[in-house]
């Protein structure tokens, strides 16, 4: 019985939609235009947020040491900031890595890179610092610099990096209150037009709803073909939407790996993935057409 | 089914002689402009087995007191009492205004009574919850001046959407509608649009939708008000043989004609309320 009942419903609401195909084809394009921009600015604030991740892990500072320092008091420093819940890394740089980062760097300039060998090496031995928080750095530095480590260390300094990450998270957040408010006018505008549309359909379908009471249809024939054609909206504009969004998926994210020197941006973060937008998509898609037919029969089917 | 009474055969229209065409035409305008006493001498007929105005025990439909406001003075149906038996046919008369179509949108739940009750089997359908009224209205059925057909369909189409729409199975359709297309006597035209058809025809398309559910009652909202003579005898006519199958028949008009000739049971309306209620009524200005 019910997929009978679910094949007239159904039959309607598409001789319904395509008799009115323009009013429907309005309400599809907006419905897909919602998506692709809620789809698009979700990617957005994944790629900023990935991107921002990953400069915060490069951001560390670097505590030179005088040559007169010796080991043990490096590795008691060493001790006492490991042993803060604050940091996350702090590597030991001997002469010799020092040498050989300075070798790999000036690999192309033979005169430069011979400047320094084994024997006559005046690069400093440092400690590698990176914290949880990029904002920790500072709490780091005033410690390094009070006058308990005046005699041993010869320089401190962050890698410029931190300036930038600042900058980026101040973008990522505009990207984010940005985009959701796009998205919202979005929701707003297509919530206005479907509602509408099913509105109009209801009203050119008037005649034929007054025979279906006096005939004594079932709620279900009433009301079914509009609550269909809510739902539809929501999923071909899910269905379309999809379709555009992964190929730009395909197309967009090797490039922005390369641009921002990511890697694989699409796998699992946060559980997070293309999947999940489109899966979110068909979702968001359906609950905006149901709640839009909904809230018109309320309203102006008796 | 009762067969005793059989409509006449509807005549061939492929003629092409338009002679005999013409003759055809005159010959069914004789017939039928008789009928208005075929229907008379019907009537006689059974006279012995027409109803009793309704007893009490009996009464299938009881309007007990009721009235209809609308906004704060306006009494469409002002303290209506009556009741109907099993197999009446009434005719509801009364000049426009008078609260006939009020009357007939209480009757059908289309409207609440402000006040009073009305019973439909014993039981107070103003009290009916709203997921029922559909089972109800399919025991009301209803036809109108207007037709009320669905457009770009056919007869078979009008009437199979009736029973679809009431989540029939397509075996039962199938079964059941074009018994139907034959009681109301348009087989030959089972596959026309509905936009082809003659007024008459397309109330009988309205009669035979109504019919799908068996209903106890069947109301006509001045069936006849759009149909040219010849037609409006077919119809009263039709409707006379669903009346002595069993069903009520509610017939609201203004036509003087048929309420005399039908001698049966006429109620009067004027104002909101009953004037007159008579068994063998005639048409009263």
């Amino acid at each position: 019985m019910f997929p009978l009942t679910f094949y007239r419903i159904a039959k309607t609401s598409f001789v319904s939609f395509w008799r009115n195909r323009w009013l429907s084809l309005a309400a599809t394009l907006i419905m897909i235009l919602t998506l692709i921009t809620i789809s698009f600015f979700i990617s957005m604030m994944l790629i900023t947020d990935r991107t921002t991740e990953s400069l915060r892990d490069k951001v560390d500072m670097s505590v030179y040491f005088n040559d007169s320092a010796s080991k043990d008091q490096i590795t008691a420093i060493q001790n006492i900031l490991l042993s803060r819940a604050d940091i996350k890394s702090v590597d030991y740089i001997s002469k010799e890595k020092a040498l050989e980062s300075w070798r790999a760097r000036n690999k192309e300039n033979d005169n430069i890179r011979d400047l320094i060998s084994e024997t006559d090496n005046p690069l400093p031995r440092s400690l590698e610092i990176k914290t949880q928080n990029p904002e920790d750095l500072e709490k780091i530095n005033t410690l390094l610099s009070s006058k308990d480590y005046q005699s041993l260390i010869k320089e401190i300094s962050y890698k410029k990096n931190k300036l930038l990450v600042d900058r980026l998270v101040k973008l990522t957040n505009f990207i984010k209150i940005g985009g959701w408010a796009m998205s919202m006018v979005f929701v707003l505008i297509s919530v206005l037009v479907i509602y509408n549309t099913i509105r109009l359909t209801i009203f050119a379908r008037s005649a034929e709803i007054e025979i279906m009471k006096l005939v004594g249809a079932s709620d279900l024939y009433v009301r079914g073909p509009f609550v269909f054609e809510g739902m539809g909206y929501g999923i071909i504009g899910a269905i379309v939407s999809s379709i555009i969004f992964f190929f730009a998926f395909r197309l967009i994210v090797p490039a922005a790996e390369n641009y921002l020197g990511l890697s694989n941006l699409n796998s699992n973060y946060l559980g997070i993935s293309l999947a999940l937008i489109i899966g979110l998509q068909f979702l968001i898609g359906l609950m905006l057409g149901t709640f839009c037919s909904v809230l018109a029969i309320k309203k102006h089917l008796k | 089914m009762d067969d005793d009474i059989k409509l006449k055969e509807e005549p061939a229209s492929n003629s092409t002689d338009k002679v005999a065409e013409d003759k055809k035409v005159q010959e069914d305008a004789t017939n039928k402009a008789s009928s208005a006493s075929t229907v008379e001498n019907k009537v006689e007929k059974k006279q012995e087995k027409a109803s009793a105005p309704a007893k009490s025990e009996e009464a299938v439909i009881e309007f007990k007191k009721v009235s209809k406001t609308y906004g704060k003075n306006i009494k469409a149906v002002d303290n209506i009492s009556f009741k109907i038996a099993p197999g009446e046919f009434i005719s509801l008369v009364g000049p426009s205004g008078a609260g006939k179509s009020t009357l007939i949108k209480l009757l059908t739940c289309e409207e609440l009574p402000t006040n009073g009750q009305i019973l439909v089997s014993g039981r107070d359908i103003s009290k009916l919850q709203k997921k029922e009224l559909p089972f109800f209205r399919r025991k009301v059925g209803i036809i109108f001046q207007d037709f009320k057909l669905l457009p770009r369909k056919t007869v078979y189409e009008n009437i199979a959407f009736a029973l679809e729409v009431a989540d029939a199975k397509n075996s039962a359709i199938v079964d059941s509608v074009p018994k139907i297309i034959e009681i109301v006597g348009l087989t030959s035209r089972t596959n026309a649009m509905s936009e082809e058809l003659s007024g008459g025809e397309k109330q009988r398309v309205s009669i035979a939708r109504a019919l799908v559910h068996k209903p106890k009652l069947l109301i006509a909202d001045e069936p006849t008000g759009n149909l040219d003579p010849v037609s409006t005898w077919e119809i009263i006519e039709l409707l006379f043989k669903i009346n002595s199958q069993g069903t009520i028949v509610l017939l609201a008009t203004h036509d003087k004609e048929v309420v005399d000739a039908l001698q049966r049971r006429v109620i009067t309306m004027r104002g909101g309320k009953v004037i007159s209620d008579q068994a063998k009524g005639k048409y009263i200005l």
